[in-house]
């Protein structure tokens, strides 16, 4: 499970002006559950995930994962967490099994176990004809195949996944999204961050609208839509974000 | 296994799969001193391979032409305008113009063009061949007259060396050079990759995937150090096992650079070891300080390029400190980079102290420390970890 309560995350930008990326988010994520962030770019939703995976701390609030304190208890929050993003690259000189069986030693497995471990993951994932390449020389499937590996190699109970899809193509996109439909039913709490909409509306139980750092609406897709009366769920966020349309002035043609 | 340890690991595995660490570490430093050697071993056969100087003399029938003939390569000239114009048009080094004995003494002229170094060096070898002769016949004279052989010298000046330390020591080239050479190679071998190690991973979004494992980001400095601080090492050593293969080569010039081989005992060797291996603990942390402060890896180049002039600096240094008491002044342990220089320098001399040297690997490991602790501290603080 993860909880936040009243969290705030604030900058100082280059001008030295106060930014509040997170503006007191409260929330709930449970087991069996996708919740997802759904935000334009800059709303939030990954300095949120950032705190939660303890890169960063919260200037203020609270925030636990597994029953744990992000801040007093941050080893154990990331022994917890596996996370994925599009944007994290892998290690270009090691090969896909070395990148798996590094960071399977650094989330504590050794010996057989860690063996038994990569294997497994490697045959799900089929990542076994390119697992003694070079990461450098692998596709961007390959490299997402392996990235999902080395997030589940653990088995964490909490999974963070942030933009999984962004820049893979459909095939790609569908195997990252079939692996998060996996979890959710192997009763893993996922948090799902994206600004993609149909992707929302197929895999995630329960929304949080983030923008300027806080939360603009919460609840399923259909109560979202419900609470604003829209009949998509990108009306509904583009109300709730307090979107309005502006009159482009046409270019009159040649 | 250790968290640091296995971060270590990986770190050491990916650089060595680097082609810049591979060259920059390993192999320039071998091949730049095999090529320093080679150069300079050239350059001191030029200067001292007597039998390769020309030296042009107008036509004579003067007795001193023959000892002149064993010694050197003598072509003859026609004239002296002749020659002087060969000199003017850089065909000549030097062309010597015998004129009439008077009362039993030979003027000899030597027309050279004193700013070409060739004709310098020309005329110095002719000068200690005439030298020789006039003490030949100074002493045949003094014979003559039934007088000692130093009867002509008002003050017998001799050396009397004091022998202090080992009786063995290496060349001056060594003593002035390897050093240098060794500190540097040092931090140059850690520079090519250290932007990659923590402003690289910033940039290639790999940092942020290592700092979300339940390792503590002590342990990731420390393997990152400790990876960078043997790639260091490697590439000091590297730079003296050209040394070593070197002084085995027999390079043609290089026989007074290396006449007792490298000059260093074994135990001299492990002393070096001893000195460089603060240091290098010393480098790796204070570029993995910058690294890890940097934006990316460009503003890492950036700051590293500056902080390489604060090494070399002190580097060079040592290279003359021996002309000055400097070197014996117990402050000098004190200032880092140059204590190290100055202390392995004593050591190629055969008389290593052992409390500067004390003083040296202790004021090494205290800054190590340091720069390690500013590292810590740079990849506790989010705001520098997390920007890019």
């Amino acid at each position: 499970m993860v909880k936040t309560e009243n969290v705030t995350k604030h900058f100082r930008d280059q001008k030295k002006n106060l930014v509040k990326a997170v503006d007191g988010i409260s929330l709930e994520a449970h087991p069996g559950q996708i919740t997802g962030l759904l935000g334009v770019n800059g709303a939030g939703k990954t300095t949120l995930l950032r705190m939660l995976s303890t890169v960063i701390q919260p200037t203020s609030g609270r925030a636990s994962v597994a029953g744990f304190d992000t801040v007093t208890d941050s080893e154990k929050v990331r022994a917890s967490i596996g996370f994925m993003s599009n944007s994290t690259a892998l290690y270009g000189r090691l090969t896909a099994q070395e990148v798996i069986t590094y960071f399977g030693s650094l989330y504590g497995l050794d010996g057989d176990q860690l063996k038994a471990r990569t294997s497994q993951v490697i045959e799900v994932l089929n990542i076994g004809p390119f697992a003694y390449r070079l990461c450098d020389k692998l596709s961007t499937g390959q490299k997402q195949r392996v990235s999902i590996a080395r997030t589940i190699l653990h088995d964490p109970p909490v999974l963070f996944f942030d933009e999984p899809t962004a820049g893979l193509d459909v095939v790609s996109s569908q195997v990252v999204m079939e692996f998060i439909e996996g979890v959710r039913a192997e009763g893993k709490t996922v948090i799902y961050c994206t600004h993609i909409m149909s992707e929302v509306e197929r895999l995630c139980d329960k929304v949080a609208v983030i923008h300027d750092g806080r939360i603009q609406g919460e609840g399923s897709v259909d109560s979202l839509k419900t609470q604003t009366g829209e009949t998509s769920l990108e009306k509904a966020f583009l109300r709730l974000v307090g979107f309005q349309s502006t009159e482009v002035a046409h270019v009159p043609s040649a | 296994m250790s968290p640091a340890l296995k971060v270590g690991i990986k770190e050491w595995k990916e650089m060595m799969r680097d082609k810049r660490v591979r060259s920059g570490a390993f192999v320039m430093p071998l091949v730049l001193v095999f090529m320093f050697v080679a150069l300079f071993g050239f350059m001191l056969s030029a200067v001292t391979d007597v039998k390769a100087q020309r030296v042009h003399v107008v036509k004579t029938d003067s007795p001193l032409v023959a000892p002149l003939k064993k010694a050197f390569d003598i072509k003859d000239v026609g004239t002296v305008a002749e020659g002087v114009k060969m000199v003017r048009d850089g065909k000549a080094r030097l062309v010597l113009e015998f004129q009439a004995s008077k009362g039993g003494q030979y003027t000899v002229l030597a027309h050279y063009d004193p700013k070409e170094q060739t004709g310098e060096v020309a005329f110095r070898m002719v000068q200690g061949v005439f030298s020789k002769i006039n003490e030949e016949a100074l002493r045949a004279f003094l014979k003559s007259q039934k007088l000692p052989a130093n009867a002509g010298q008002a003050i017998d000046f001799k050396a009397a060396p004091v022998v202090v330390g080992d009786a063995k020591s290496a060349s001056d080239l060594i003593v002035s050079l390897l050093p240098y050479l060794l500190v540097l190679f040092a931090f140059t071998g850690g520079l090519a990759i250290a932007s990659d190690l923590v402003a690289g991973e910033k940039e290639k979004n790999t940092l942020e995937t290592l700092l979300i494992t339940p390792i503590q980001r002590s342990q990731i400095v420390l393997g990152k150090t400790g990876a960078l601080a043997l790639v260091c090492f490697a590439s000091s050593l590297s730079g003296l096992l050209g040394f070593v293969i070197c002084s085995f080569a027999k390079i043609k010039g290089t026989e007074m650079i290396f006449k007792d081989g490298l000059g260093v005992s074994p135990v001299g060797i492990g002393v070096i070891i001893l000195l460089m291996l603060p240091l290098v603990l010393f480098f790796a942390s204070i570029l993995i300080a910058v690294s890890a402060y940097a934006k990316n890896t460009r503003e890492a180049q950036t700051y590293l390029g500056l902080l390489n002039l604060v090494v070399v600096l002190p580097a060079v240094f040592s290279q003359v400190i021996g002309l000055t008491d400097l070197g014996k002044q117990q402050w000098i342990n004190l200032v880092p980079i140059l204590n190290t220089a100055t202390n392995i320098r004593s050591v190629l001399l055969g008389k290593p102290e052992i409390v500067p040297i004390l003083m040296t690997v202790g004021v090494s490991l205290v800054i190590a420390l340091i720069a390690g602790w500013i590292a810590v501290k740079l990849f506790l603080r989010e705001e520098v970890l997390t920007r890019i």
